[in-house]
């Protein structure tokens, strides 16, 4: 099963892409781009009310939501979100602590893993030049679809040194970039707790479809 | 230097201008200039102006007289538009400018404060001409 762990809807203030657009675009482009569902991660917030059941039905694709928020340490995906977890950490908030995020996020039933960790100042990379570690972390987002020359390269060195598993996500804020990059998991997964579960579970890798865009284009 | 995020100032009214009334030589001069071309008057009527005329409509005001410490410097960061009612020659239209919003966000250059303004244009009717959220980045 593929996912797009990483995405933004028009919900995110930078993003102009309605979701139903980025399930019409991934229906047309699914020779090329096998993507089964994509996960929402809005920037610094978290909506209980939001539902897409009808889209996914309509359309064939799991739509599952989480978030991007942002910490001393850079942004970090939070999947599984809940009450408990929104009523102790403000996501508007941009100088969270990720020594608290992270695990106090697993002790609530959800996982936080820092996305583009190569990006400058809002990447893992460059704050563990000068900070220690942050405690918990089980995976970094190794393939971006955002990142620039060289950013997603980075990575790898956080990778061996720490043993962080690598997932992938596309980072997307248009239609057109959905799906470029994302993370194929060896089970299936039908709701965010199989997500929060398989991520700590491990037994997935990032895929990168960009080389079969430019050739299919 | 350290910004203040006093969201007091979210919903504050800062400006109301009534304009004077929309003339056929202001839509025809914005079309020329901008290139955004004049629409197809409904049945051969009144002129219609373009979609964007809206943006050369401003109130008194552009910013609140009183602003939380944002940063030293300040750009446009662009704006969205929601498209109402057209505009016709005649037209007297009336700005309602609030601060929408305000907000941090960190990128690759830093953190960044955002200050979003918004205007409802509306008609001599009290139609809704547009709505645009214009917004304003500092650090």
């Amino acid at each position: 099963m593929i996912l797009d762990l990483h995405t933004h809807s028009e919900a995110s203030e930078d993003s102009r892409a309605p979701v139903e657009a980025y399930l019409k675009w991934l229906v047309r482009k699914r020779s090329i781009l096998p993507i089964d569902g994509i996960v929402l991660t809005e920037h610094r917030q978290w909506s209980q009310r939001v539902d897409y059941r009808s889209l996914e039905d309509q359309y064939g694709l799991l739509i599952l939501r989480g978030a991007e928020v942002e910490t001393d340490y850079g942004h970090i995906l939070v999947y599984g979100v809940n009450d408990r977890i929104t009523e102790r950490f403000d996501f508007t908030n941009v100088r969270l602590s990720a020594q608290e995020l992270v695990p106090a996020v697993t002790e609530m039933g959800g996982i936080a893993l820092p996305c583009h960790p190569g990006r400058p100042t809002i990447g893992l990379y460059e704050h563990y030049a000068t900070k220690p570690p942050i405690e918990g972390v089980v995976a970094v987002e190794a393939l971006n679809g955002g990142s620039r020359r060289g950013e997603n390269e980075r990575v790898h060195e956080l990778i061996e040194r720490h043993g962080y598993r690598a997932f992938g996500g596309s980072d997307s804020h248009l239609v057109s970039l959905i799906g470029v990059c994302a993370t194929e998991f060896d089970c299936g997964i039908r709701t965010t707790d199989d997500l929060v579960a398989a991520l700590f579970r491990g037994g997935y890798r990032p895929v990168d479809f960009r080389d079969r865009l430019r050739t299919a284009a | 230097m350290a910004i203040s995020l006093d969201r007091s100032i979210v919903g504050v009214e800062f400006d109301r201008t009534v304009c004077e009334p929309v003339t056929e030589t202001e839509i025809r001069t914005y079309s020329a200039i901008s290139g955004d071309p004049l629409p197809p008057s409904p049945g051969g009527g009144a002129l219609v102006a373009a979609p964007t005329f809206v943006v050369s409509v401003r109130g008194k005001k552009f910013m609140p007289p009183k602003l939380p410490n944002l940063g030293a410097a300040g750009f446009d960061a662009g704006k969205d538009i929601e498209f109402g009612e057209p505009i016709h020659p005649g037209d007297v239209l009336t700005v309602v400018s609030t601060v929408h919003d305000v907000y941090e966000k960190t990128g690759r250059s830093g953190t960044m404060a955002f200050l979003v303004l918004r205007a409802v244009i509306t008609n001599q009717r009290g139609d809704q001409v547009a709505v645009i959220d214009q917004k304003m980045m500092f650090r």
